[in-house]
């Protein structure tokens, strides 16, 4: 049995071990913003490696609205509840739940403002606070014009405002979709939406068709993807490219207008999803640069403008690792474990990341992109010889073995992130 | 100071300190993105936590190699030398079913 004695000599130990523990709060206290795949896994894996540590995860959304297998939503092959994810399980595991924003970070002092008005001091801060969208690169396009034409980039309201758009729309309407240049959140999503928007269109408006004006010249998944179209839905989707005038230069929500370069389309349900960029509290906290993301380095995700913060997710630029649901959840623990030791006062290791992302163009047609990734001259770069996409030609069930592993992967990180 | 810091020093003796997870070798913990750490229903991906090593290892190899089919761990084990396999198989092996 241990001894009050025993205690307090391991409790000196642990707090010489690490100058920056030498507070009188407490063991080590670690601040977490955003409660999505990258912030609530961060503060479930802090936890659960040192049990210690102070964690406090700030989220003022009780529930979570998943991004991934969102699309299928517009396709009538979920609900939006099926989305739906609350922090009950994080706060079982002993993290705090802050259900505010955070609005301000001092990195010298330290310190997180709430909007409750609470500052909170951290040891360790991580910030995940995904995208924001920047309403001025579309001329046109802002928060009211989504409301006409949805951009369902961030699951909730605008998802199923989007659906119902389609359901209200007539056979042999046209659906216009606009993608942005990279990088952008899901680089294979708007390919995803517009396979499952046509897979719907097919059997309840089927004389109706899809134009997806693009800000690229390629795209995730691309030969897959046109392949899947071209067999599943011939003649439904149009593809444009940037460089036969796919991008979109303005819109006119009154007339649901999407102008490009080479000319107008007028849509009857329109889903424009607009240039985007790191959540504002990151902008706020000094942590980006002049791209409107966040550079950090590959090993913890430490910010390299502002020592002590840590950045993961979508804001991050993280190299090689795309931004994705499943990216953010491997960076959050490997970013965890990195924290430990750092508050240890020990060094990281280096660490190897994996990322897959499932993609549907059919409730039982999935295809993927895999990589393996770790760091390499100051970024995380793909390990060479590994990842890539499916088979070009599928053997054995193989597009319908995918979209099983696809719902299988969402159930899984979805109860290993949320509880 | 003390009186804070005991109720979470007792925490840590009794799980024994902080858990395993904390010296997971590099690539460990991706895989639980996929499988599942915990029991989860309606998933057709096998939970490896708990398999023996030598059966993780020799899946990866074969996965590889190609000499075992496979939709994406082909792609994903070529990430992985002889040494990171086996160190993430047995760290898995260790893991409670």
């Amino acid at each position: 049995m241990a001894t009050r004695r025993a205690f307090l000599k391991l409790a000196g130990a642990a707090g010489l071990a690490a100058p920056s523990l030498a507070s009188a709060q407490g063991p080590g206290r670690v601040v977490v913003v955003g409660g999505g795949f990258g912030g609530a896994t961060a503060a479930r894996a802090l936890k659960q490696l040192d049990p210690k540590l102070a964690v406090t995860l700030v989220e003022p959304n009780p529930v979570y609205m998943a991004c991934p297998f969102s699309n299928s939503v517009l396709a009538n092959l979920r609900e939006i509840a099926q989305q739906q994810f609350r922090y009950d399980g994080i706060k079982g595991t002993g993290v705090t739940v802050a259900e505010t924003s955070a609005t301000a970070v001092d990195a010298a002092a330290r310190t997180v403002t709430l909007a409750n008005g609470t500052q909170l001091s951290w040891d360790r801060l991580v910030l995940s606070p995904g995208i924001d969208f920047d309403w001025g690169a579309i001329p046109g396009y802002d928060e009211a014009a989504a409301q006409k034409m949805p951009h369902a980039w961030k699951a909730g309201a605008q998802t199923t405002l989007l659906r119902q758009q389609l359901q209200d729309m007539k056979d042999g309407g046209l659906v216009v979709m606009s993608s942005p240049a990279n990088p952008f959140r899901c680089p294979p999503g708007p390919y995803e939406r517009a396979g499952l928007i046509a897979y719907w269109l097919s059997i309840w408006k089927p004389k109706s068709k899809l134009l997806l004006l693009d800000s690229k010249d390629t795209f995730s998944k691309q030969r897959l993807f046109q392949d899947g179209w071209a067999q599943l839905y011939p003649g439904t989707i149009e593809w444009v490219p940037l460089s036969k005038g796919g991008k979109v230069t303005s819109v006119d929500p009154a007339t649901r207008t999407l102008v490009t370069e080479f000319g107008s389309h007028k849509a009857d349900v329109a889903n424009v999803i607009p240039p985007q960029k790191a959540g504002a509290i990151a902008a706020r906290a000094g942590v980006t640069d002049r791209t409107g993301w966040c550079p950090v380095e590959p090993v913890a995700f430490e910010s390299t403008l502002q020592r002590g913060i840590h950045v993961l997710g979508d804001a991050a630029i993280m190299g090689a690792m795309p931004k994705s649901a499943f990216a953010a959840n491997a960076q959050a623990k490997v970013c965890a474990a990195a924290i430990v030791e750092l508050l240890a006062g020990r060094a990281p290791q280096q660490p190897l990341l994996i990322n897959t992302c499932y993609s549907l163009l059919a409730a039982d047609y999935g295809i993927s992109i895999a990589g393996v990734y770790r760091p390499d001259k100051g970024l995380l770069a793909e390990v060479p010889g590994a990842g890539g996409v499916s088979a070009l030609s599928a053997v054995g069930g193989l597009r319908g073995q995918e979209a099983l592993y696809a719902s299988s992967w969402f159930r899984t990180i979805t109860a290993e992130t949320f509880g | 100071m003390g009186r804070l810091l005991l109720p979470a020093l007792a925490l840590a003796l009794l799980s024994g300190g902080p858990a395993q997870a904390a010296d997971s070798p590099p690539g460990a913990s991706s895989c639980t993105g996929c499988h599942a750490p915990m029991k989860v229903t309606d998933s057709v991906i096998p939970r490896i936590a708990g398999r023996k090593a030598a059966d993780i290892v020799n899946f990866m190899r074969e996965y590889r190699s190609g000499a075992w089919p496979s939709s994406v761990m082909g792609r994903i084990a070529k990430g992985f030398n002889d040494p990171e396999i086996d160190a993430i198989a047995a760290w898995f092996a260790a893991q409670p079913e």
